[in-house]
């Protein structure tokens, strides 16, 4: 899409941004491009990181003194170094202006550089106007359409459509009525260059909103003419559509992203066969409902009568019979009817039409599903964890010590099922003598805590907490990689 | 453990030395207002053992010796009738008045006579002719058993053991504890030079603090499980009773006591496991007295302690 839109921004600048007055404007594609062309015309660029304007290529070198006249610079030409510009000069012109030869340059000023990440593509006043004047042409374009000759062309071209939806599809279009041998090419050209437009206008504006209107306008039409875009190119679409919308993309947006493409490819690979029913019978029903529209909003529009309608062959699949090839002569409302009598009932469409709705919604969230938890018990680890330091001293005792043993536990170097005040020994096989004679007194201290009726102070919790810490640091110096994955899943997971 | 506790531990050792975890034990049982059943072979001093503790404890001590033709009436009195008053008089036994009874070979006592006994042992008080005496507060009684030759013998029935709170060996001296016996009773009998170091009152003292030891639900809890599962262990045809689980929540109270705390906790249980147990849990098969102790071990080993199962709903949360 990105690619797609360059190249139609370059189209359309060469073909609407020429200036024959003389004025310079200067194409600016580097920051698209992955190659530096050769520079002809550029734009200038708009720094977000800086209030105002500033030019994308490196700052002048020094400020205009009183001594340097407007008759000392000279407009800027191809193949002028970019340094030479006079951009205080050029900003009270409004036009490219450089210094003299020999005029020395400081190069120690920083501005917006091409890779900066924060640039925007802006347009000066002038494009902007230009811009408007586009978009009122897309619109005058659009009421172009309802004059007879362009309708014409437009309903020839949607009547080419419908035979080629007809030709995939089991049902019968209703024709416009236009002249025999109306052409559809500048209907095609119209049509083509106000796609065109609203693509610029888009680029142009980075709107989420615009390129969501764009994408609900394809989706429509496929419904319409009854003819969905291969699977391939909806997913494709659907990506470049995403990506316009989640921008900038992170690490964590761009697995989302991925994820819900592959979700939505799934959906519609699953559901294909229904996706392509239940666009055929929107197709027909939304086809309808516009004919009946245009039928009461104007009058020059109008169904043929009813004796008038042609008969057309087409195929059905009759699933009574089982016979796949089976050929019948039928008016097209009855056709409909047979259709609707073979083929599943149309609560079923919609079953699955909610379900493939439910399936997207919820598929991408599914991955997310274990990591959701994860941070959940993270937290609750977390207040756990500040629940020891305040509130009742005997629960932040046991539950300090609680931990302890927890850890030890996830490390197998705890005393088994044995009272902790007998864990003294295995303690200073497995750690430290020094740790296993600190352990004990925290152990009776626990049995205190558990088992007294007497409650235990600040000083009793603060020395759990103390050989806690220590526990923690002691483990974790000791833990291999293995272990060290066992003791963040201890402590995340367990605690 | 606490002083006086410590004192009289001292003065029983000038008698009998090197069986300080026996006389621990058996202070234990006093503490808990229990009785001991001492079971092993013969001059391994249980007979000093019991004299020396009840002198240092200030109790008043006597010793009856089993055999096979001694009566009820001899330990709970009979009633006489007196001439001169018209009227039958209490003539008092061996219980009466005794704080400290050393039954010697208990098994050659007969049936009757071992019924009479662990009655009063149980109820603290005989009753003849209708009329109930209430024995003296504390009463403890040391029984002995004989292991050694049976002839004769009426060996105690399940029923009757499990009314004892410990049943302790007293085994042979080591080498050093055995010269030191031989060299003290060259020319003296050091039973006398025992001094009292607590008196009665402070022994009744020490059972009311010792009562008072609070024992917490995940105690209780654990005690319930050991029991518990001692009855549906594969090995054992007769577990725990809940006299039994009784029993074991005094001895811990009275261990935890003796440490110094008023808590109990799991590794109270734990010590006094064996010694209150051993003599509860009947195997399915005839086996040693070693396969009780793989028993209770391994009930040890499996039960959860309630250290542990606090862990595990800790970590539920």
């Amino acid at each position: 899409m990105a690619l797609w839109g360059c190249a139609v921004l370059l189209a359309g600048c060469l073909y609407f941004f020429e200036n024959d007055t003389g004025t310079r404007i200067v194409l600016a594609c580097a920051l698209l491009f992955p190659f530096l062309p050769p520079l002809r015309r550029f734009l200038f660029i708009r720094d977000q990181r800086f209030p105002a304007s500033r030019p994308l290529l490196p700052a002048p070198s020094r400020r205009l003194t009183d001594e340097e006249e407007p008759g000392d610079v000279r407009l800027w030409l191809p193949g002028d170094p970019l340094n030479r510009i006079h951009w205080k000069l050029s900003a009270k012109r409004d036009e490219l202006l450089v210094r003299p030869s020999g005029t020395p340059a400081r190069q120690d000023e920083s501005g917006p550089t091409l890779s900066s990440p924060a640039v925007r593509l802006v347009f000066p006043r002038r494009f902007r106007l230009i811009l408007i004047a586009a978009g009122l042409f897309c619109i005058c374009c659009l009421l172009l359409f309802l004059l007879p000759d362009a309708r014409h062309g437009f309903q020839a071209l949607c009547n080419r459509l419908f035979a080629a939806s007809e030709k995939t599809n089991a049902y019968a279009y209703d024709r416009f009525p236009v002249p025999a041998g109306q052409a559809i090419v500048p209907a095609v050209l119209l049509l083509a260059g106000i796609l065109l437009l609203l693509l610029f206008m888009l680029l142009y504006s980075g709107s989420r909103l615009f390129a969501l209107v764009l994408a609900a306008g394809c989706v429509f039409l496929q419904v319409y003419f009854g003819l969905p875009l291969p699977g391939w190119c909806q997913v494709v679409c659907f990506t470049l559509f995403a990506l316009w919308m989640a921008r900038p993309l992170s690490r964590r947006g761009a697995i989302w992203l991925l994820l819900s493409v592959l979700a939505v490819s799934l959906a519609v690979i699953l559901f294909l066969p229904g996706v392509h029913a239940g666009t055929e019978e929107a197709s027909e029903r939304v086809r309808d409902a516009l004919s009946r529209a245009a039928g009461r909003w104007t009058a020059s529009v109008t169904e043929a009568p009813e004796g008038e309608r042609e008969t057309r062959h087409v195929h059905t699949l009759s699933l009574a019979e089982g016979d796949r090839s089976a050929a019948a002569e039928k008016e097209y409302r009855l056709v409909t009817v047979d259709e609707r009598q073979i083929s599943m009932p149309r609560w079923f469409d919609w079953v699955k039409t909610v379900f493939l709705f439910l399936a997207v919604a919820v598929l991408p969230f599914l991955p997310f599903l274990p990591f959701i938890w994860l941070n959940a018990q993270r937290r609750k680890a977390a207040e756990a964890r500040n629940a020891i330091r305040t509130g009742d001293p005997g629960t932040g005792v046991q539950s300090a010590f609680q931990h302890v043993i927890a850890w030890l536990e996830a490390m197998d170097a705890g005393g088994g099922n044995a009272p902790y005040r007998d864990w003294t020994e295995p303690l200073s096989r497995g750690i430290s003598a020094d740790y296993a004679a600190r352990f004990r007194p925290c152990a009776e201290i626990f049995e205190q805590a558990a088992y007294s009726p007497h409650p235990v102070g600040e000083a009793e919790r603060s020395t759990v907490i103390a050989l806690l810490d220590e526990t923690e640091r002691i483990l974790r110096a000791r833990a291999d990689r293995k272990q060290r994955f066992r003791l963040k899943y201890v402590e995340f997971l367990w605690i | 453990m606490r002083p006086k506790l410590e004192n009289v531990c001292r003065e029983i050792e000038k008698v009998i030395a090197g069986k300080r975890p026996v006389i621990e034990k058996i202070l234990l049982a006093l503490l808990a207002d229990g009785h001991v059943l001492l079971d092993d072979v013969p001059g391994v001093g249980k007979t000093s053992l019991a004299a020396a503790l009840g002198r240092a404890v200030g109790l008043v001590s006597r010793r009856v010796q089993f055999t096979p033709d001694v009566l009820p009436s001899d330990l709970t009195g009979f009633s006489v009738y007196d001439r001169e008053s018209g009227s039958f008089r209490y003539r008092p036994g061996v219980l009466n008045g005794t704080h400290l009874l050393l039954g010697d070979e208990i098994n050659r006592a007969p049936s009757k006579t071992q019924s009479a006994l662990l009655e009063a042992m149980e109820e603290r008080q005989v009753t003849v002719d209708g009329t109930t005496y209430p024995l003296e507060q504390p009463f403890f009684v040391i029984a002995t058993e004989n292991s050694v030759g049976t002839a004769g013998t009426q060996p105690l029935p399940y029923a009757q053991m499990d009314r004892f709170l410990l049943r302790l060996t007293v085994g042979y001296p080591d080498y050093e504890a055995q010269m030191a016996l031989l060299r003290d009773r060259q020319n003296r009998n050091p039973i006398g030079e025992v001094e009292c170091a607590l008196s009665r009152q402070d022994l009744l003292a020490a059972q009311q603090e010792v009562r008072a030891v609070t024992s917490r639900d995940a105690i209780l809890d654990y005690i319930t499980r050991l029991s518990m599962a001692s009855r549906s262990h594969a090995a054992v045809a007769v577990g725990i009773s809940p006299r039994g689980a009784l029993f074991l929540d005094r001895a811990a109270k009275a261990r935890a006591w003796m440490e110094g705390r008023d808590y109990v906790v799991g590794s109270d249980v734990r010590d006094v496991f064996m010694d209150v147990c051993a003599h509860r849990v009947l195997l399915k098969e005839p086996a040693a007295v070693a396969a009780v102790t793989d028993v209770l071990e391994d009930l040890l080993k499996n039960v959860e302690t309630p250290d542990h199962r606090g862990l595990k709903s800790f970590l539920k949360k």
